[in-house]
C-alpha cells in the first residue's frame, strides 16, 4: 500500500504534515528519526515502509542488545 | 514452581543446569594419549593439510615430536572407536606426515620477563630434558645436571638417536638453560641454592631416599621442594616425557604459592556415537618406508570422526543456528540477566525467544540436559527484571487472558454440583473448531459423569517467563478443580496434559483419545485413506496417547506409515513465531515436508500450522466423529467459536448465561469492508479485525487520524507492546474499507506514550 508520495494532512487540525525529527524509544533507548508531523498538534503518522523496514531492523537490533 | 530471586540468583544456579554436558570432553583416544593431546583438533587440521598447525598442536602436547612419533606405543589405537567402521585411524602415522611436513620446527620466543625461582634438573634424559624445557620456557632459570658427558639417556644408543639429539639442540636454541655435563650429584645439599629440585635420573638412579613417599599424581616427594619423575618413578619412556611437563607445572606452583594443589577433576567421559560413521577402511601407505604421502594423510585424517557430543544440536534447527555448547548458553543466561543496556549487553536473547521449548534436547541427551528449560529460565528471568521485549508474545497473553476470561467457565454440569471427570478441550481445539469439542463433549458423557472447563491451561504464560501470570491463572485453574470436587481431567491437547502435569501433579489426568477409545465411543464408518500421523512434542512421553490416536485413526480406515522421527516441535512450541520468522519457516518447512502423506494430527496447533503451509493434514477427531475438516479459522472466527462454544454449553445446561457472556464492545459493530488478501496479510501478522475496529473507533470518537486527498486516511492505535496502523477510506454507509494493517514495537515522541 503506497502511501509516500501522498500530502498527507493531520485530521483533527486540518495542518499539512511536516518532515521533523522526532525521538523514539525503545526497549530503554531512545534516537532520532525525520519523519510526518503535524506542526500543530504534534501527531506523528508512520507509514508501513517505514514501520516494517528501518523500524523493524532497528527493533530486532535493540532486542539482540 | 519456585520463584527466580534475582538478587540472590548465583552463576551456579544457572550453569550447574548445563554442568554434565559432555561436549568438548576428551574423546577416548586422548583419554588414553600419555600427554592427553587434543586429538580433535590435531586431526582436524592435518585433515586440512594445515601441517604447520597441526604439528604445533602436537609439539604442545608431546614435546618432542620426533621421539614421540617414532617411539609412541599408540595406546589410543586400542580406544579407537572407529574399529568397527574400516578400522582404527592410525593416528602415529598422521603424526609422522605432521613432523615431516612442517617447515619451520623452532620454538616460538616470547617476551617474557625472567621470573624469580630457580630449579636444578638433575638427569638429561627424555624426562629430564622435558621438564627443564618447560620451566625454561616460563623463564625461570634451570641448571641441568648430568653425570654423562652428553644429554640423551635412555635414548643414547638408539639408532634414530642423531635424529633425536637434533631435535634436543633445536628445541633449547633459543632458551638460555644450563647444562653442567660430567656432574654427578651425589647429595642434595650440593642444590641448597636452588628453590626446587626435579630427580629424573632413569630406571634404578639415585632417588636420595625419597622414591617411598612419592606422590605419581603430583611427582612430590616428602621433601616438598625436591619432586621426582620419569624412569626413576618406574615409568616408561612416552609418561617420562609427560612427566617432565608434569614436574613443570608442580614446580611452578611450589616456587609461586609455596604448595602443590591436585588439579581440577577429570573431565565428564564422552561415549561416541559412531551410528554415522560411514565405513571407510585405513589407509595404507604407498611407500615402502611405510610413511603417508600429504594426501595418504589426509585421507587417513579424515577419517577421524572426531568423536564429540552433539547430540542436542543434531536433533534441533534452533541450537544448530545459533551454534552454542549448552554451558555457553548456561553462562550466557546468567550474564543476560545481569546485563545493564548501554553498559552492557545481552547476548542470548535471539536464541532465548527462538526456542519451541520442545524438551527434544532433554529426551535425546544422554545426560538429560534441559536446553529449553535453560532458555525459558532466561525469559523468567528477563520478565522478573522488566527486560524482557514485550512484543514477542504479546498476542499469546492477550488471548490466554480471553480464553480463561471471556470465553472461560467451567461447570459439573449435573444438579450435584460435582463431577468425576471435567473435559478440558484447551483454548484453540473449539477455537479451530467447535465441533471437536462438543462432540467430545457429548461422547464423554454418554459414557462418564463429566463437567466441563472451558479455559487456558497456562501455556503462553509459561512459555512467556511471565511466572505472575502463570501463578494466577494455576490458582483459577486449583480452585475450580476443588470447587468441582477434585475431578480428574480429561484433555484434549497434549500440551495442557504435559503443563498440568508438571504443574499440578495432584491432578490426576487423561488423555480424550484413550478415554473415547476404551468407551467405544464415536465409532466411525471406516474411510481409507494412508496418511502418517505427527505427534506433537507433548506427546512425546506419552506412549498412551499415541498409541490411542493411532488406534483411532485406524480404526477410522486410516493405512497409518510412521514418520522417520517424532517429538519434535512443529514449529508452534514456545511461542517464538515473531521472535525468529525465519527460524519458523525452516522447522515449519521441514515437519511438513517429513513425509509426502497427509498427516493426522491431535494438537489444534499442529494442525493451524500444517495448514499454514499447505500440506494437507486433518485432525485426529476429525477421523473420530467422521467430521469433513474445517478451514482453518482466523483469530476472530477463532474468538467468535470460542464464544459460541460457551454460549452452546451454557445454554445445554441452563447455567446462568448472563453472568457468563462478555459484554460487547463499543466497536464490535463498526462495519468493515476488506479484500481477502489484506485479510490474510494481517492474520498473520497477528493482527485481528477487532484490533482494526477498535482503532478506527478510537479514530472515530477522537479525530485522531491522517488524511490523503486521495480520501485515504490512517489512524493509529497505541497498545503496551505495539502501535497498530490502519489504512482506510470511509464508506458511504459509515463504515470503512480496510486498505492495510500493520504495526511496530517502538514508540515515538521519547516519552512514555503507552496507552
Amino acid at each position: 500500500m503506497a502511501d509516500g508520495n501522498e500530502n498527507w494532512t493531520c485530521g483533527k487540525c486540518g495542518a499539512a504534515l511536516e518532515k521533523k525529527k522526532t525521538v523514539f524509544s525503545y526497549l530503554g533507548r531512545s534516537f532520532t528519526h525525520d519523519v510526518d508531523v503535524c506542526p500543530v498538534c504534534g501527531a506523528v503518522r508512520i507509514p508501513r515502509e517505514l514501520a516494517e523496514g528501518r523500524m523493524a531492523e532497528v527493533e530486532e537490533q535493540l532486542e539482540d542488545k | 514452581m519456585e520463584r527466580i530471586n534475582l538478587t540472590k540468583l548465583q552463576s551456579e544456579d544457572v550453569t550447574s543446569k548445563a554442568a554434565s554436558c559432555v561436549a568438548g570432553a576428551p574423546p577416548p583416544c586422548a583419554r588414553e594419549c600419555p600427554f592427553g593431546l587434543d586429538t580433535r583438533s590435531f586431526a582436524a587440521r592435518a585433515e586440512n593439510g594445515r601441517w604447520q598447525a597441526a604439528y604445533k598442536t602436537y609439539r604442545d602436547a608431546v614435546v618432542f615430536p620426533e621421539i614421540v612419533s617414532r617411539l609412541c606405543p599408540a595406546p589410543c589405537d586400542g580406544a579407537c572407536p572407529r574399529a568397527d567402521s574400516g578400522g582404527t585411524v592410525n593416528l602415529r602415522g598422521i603424526e609422522r606426515t605432521a613432523v615431516a611436513q612442517a617447515r619451520d620446527k623452532r620454538r616460538d620466543s616470547y617476551a617474557i620477563p625472567q621470573k624469580a625461582g630457580s630449579a636444578a634438573v638433575v638427569g638429561a634424559g627424555p624426562s629430564g630434558l622435558s621438564a627443564a624445557l618447560s620451566l625454561v620456557s616460563k623463564r625461570y632459570s634451570v641448571t641441568v645436571f648430568e653425570r654423562e658427558t652428553a644429554w640423551g639417556g635412555s635414548l643414547r644408543g638408539l639408532p634414530e638417536f642423531d635424529i633425536f639429539d637434533a631435535e634436543f639442540a633445536l628445541s633449547f636454541a633459543r632458551l638460555d638453560a644450563r647444562f653442567e655435563f660430567g656432574r654427578e650429584i651425589s647429595s642434595l645439599a650440593e642444590l641448597d641454592g636452588f628453590g626446587a629440585v626435579y630427580l629424573a635420573t632413569g630406571a634404578g638412579g639415585e632417588d636420595f631416599g625419597l622414591l617411598r613417599g612419592f606422590d605419581p599424581a603430583l611427582l612430590t616427594t616428602p621433601e616438598s621442594r625436591v619432586f621426582l619423575g620419569g624412569g626413576l618413578a618406574g615409568a616408561e619412556l612416552m609418561t617420562s616425557i609427560s612427566h617432565g611437563r608434569l614436574a613443570s607445572r608442580s614446580i611452578e606452583a611450589y616456587l609461586q604459592v609455596g604448595r602443590v594443589s591436585p588439579a581440577a577433576g577429570a573431565s565428564c567421559a564422552l561415549t561416541p556415537d559412531t551410528s554415522l560413521a560411514i565405513p571407510s577402511p585405513r589407509v595404507v601407505p604407498s611407500d615402502a618406508s611405510g610413511e603417508y604421502t600429504d594426501g595418504e594423510a589426509r585421507a587417513e585424517a579424515s577419517r577421524c570422526l572426531k568423536c564429540d557430543c552433539d547430540i542436542c544440536a543434531r536433533g534441533c534447527e534452533m541450537l544448530r543456528r545459533f551454534h552454542k555448547l549448552p554451558m555457553k548458553i548456561a553462562m550466557e543466561v546468567f550474564t543476560d540477566i545481569r546485563a545493564n543496556p548501554p553498559y552492557s549487553s545481552h547476548t542470548i536473547t535471539r536464541e532465548a525467544y527462538s526456542c519451541n521449548n520442545c524438551g527434544h534436547c532433554k529426551r535425546n541427551c544422554p545426560e538429560s540436559i534441559d536446553v529449553g528449560e535453560l532458555l525459558r529460565f532466561s525469559r523468567r528471568a528477563r520478565v522478573e527484571a522488566g527486560s524482557a521485549p514485550p512484543a514477542l508474545h504479546d498476542f499469546w497473553l492477550r488471548e490466554m487472558r480471553f480464553s480463561s476470561g471471556d470465553a472461560g467457565f467451567y461447570s459439573p454440569c449435573n444438579e450435584k454440583g460435582t463431577c468425576e471427570y471435567v473435559f478440558f478441550p484447551g483454548c484453540q481445539l473449539g477455537a479451530y473448531d467447535p465441533r471437536h469439542v462438543l462432540r467430545s463433549f457429548s461422547a464423554l458423557r454418554s459414557v462418564y459423569d463429566t463437567g466441563i472447563f472451558l479455559g487456558c491451561c497456562g501455556a503462553p504464560a509459561y512459555w512467556a517467563g511471565e511466572d505472575d501470570m502463570l501463578e494466577a491463572s494455576s490458582a483459577a485453574i486449583r480452585a475450580a478443580w476443588d470447587a468441582l470436587g477434585e475431578p480428574v481431567f480429561v484433555f484434549a491437547c497434549p500440551t495442557c496434559a504435559s503443563l498440568f502435569a508438571e504443574l499440578f501433579p495432584e491432578i490426576e489426568g487423561l488423555s480424550l483419545y484413550e478415554l473415547l477409545l476404551a468407551s467405544g465411543a464415536a465409532p466411525a464408518p471406516p474411510k481409507r485413506m494412508s496418511a502418517a500421523v505427527f505427534d506433537p512434542c507433548s506427546a512425546a512421553s506419552d506412549e498412551g496417547v499415541r498409541a490411542a490416536v493411532r488406534a483411532i485413526a485406524e480404526r477410522a480406515g486410516a493405512e497409518l506409515t510412521e514418520l522417520p522421527e517424532t517429538g519434535k516441535c512443529c514449529g508452534y512450541g514456545g511461542h517464538m513465531m515473531l521472535a525468529n520468522p525465519s527460524l519458523y519457516g525452516e522447522i515449519t518447512e521441514s515437519r511438513a515436508s517429513a513425509s509426502e502423506l497427509p498427516y493426522i494430527v491431535y494438537c489444534a496447533n499442529c494442525r493451524a500450522v500444517f495448514a499454514s503451509r499447505g500440506k494437507e493434514c486433518i485432525h485426529a477427531l476429525d477421523a473420530a466423529f467422521d467430521l469433513s475438516p474445517a478451514p482453518i479459522a482466523d483469530i476472530d472466527t477463532r474468538r467468535r467459536n470460542s464464544l459460541e462454544v460457551k454460549r452452546l454449553i451454557t445454554r445445554e445446561f441452563s447455567t446462568d448465561d448472563a453472568e457468563n457472556s462478555p459484554l460487547p464492545a463499543p466497536w464490535d459493530d463498526i462495519r468493515l469492508t476488506i479484500a481477502p488478501e489484506t485479510a490474510e496479510r494481517a492474520d498473520r501478522k497477528l493482527i485481528s479485525l477487532s484490533d482494526i475496529r477498535e482503532a478506527l473507533y478510537l479514530a472515530r470518537e477522537t479525530g485522531g487520524f491522517f488524511a490523503a486527498p486521495s480520501g485515504v486516511r490512517q489512524c493509529s492505535m497505541i497498545r503496551p507492546a505495539l502501535v497498530y496502523w490502519v489504512t482506510y477510506k470511509p464508506t458511504d454507509d459509515g463504515g470503512f474499507e480496510v486498505l492495510d494493517a500493520y504495526y511496530h514495537r517502538m514508540k515515538f515522541g521519547g516519552g512514555e506514550t503507552d496507552g
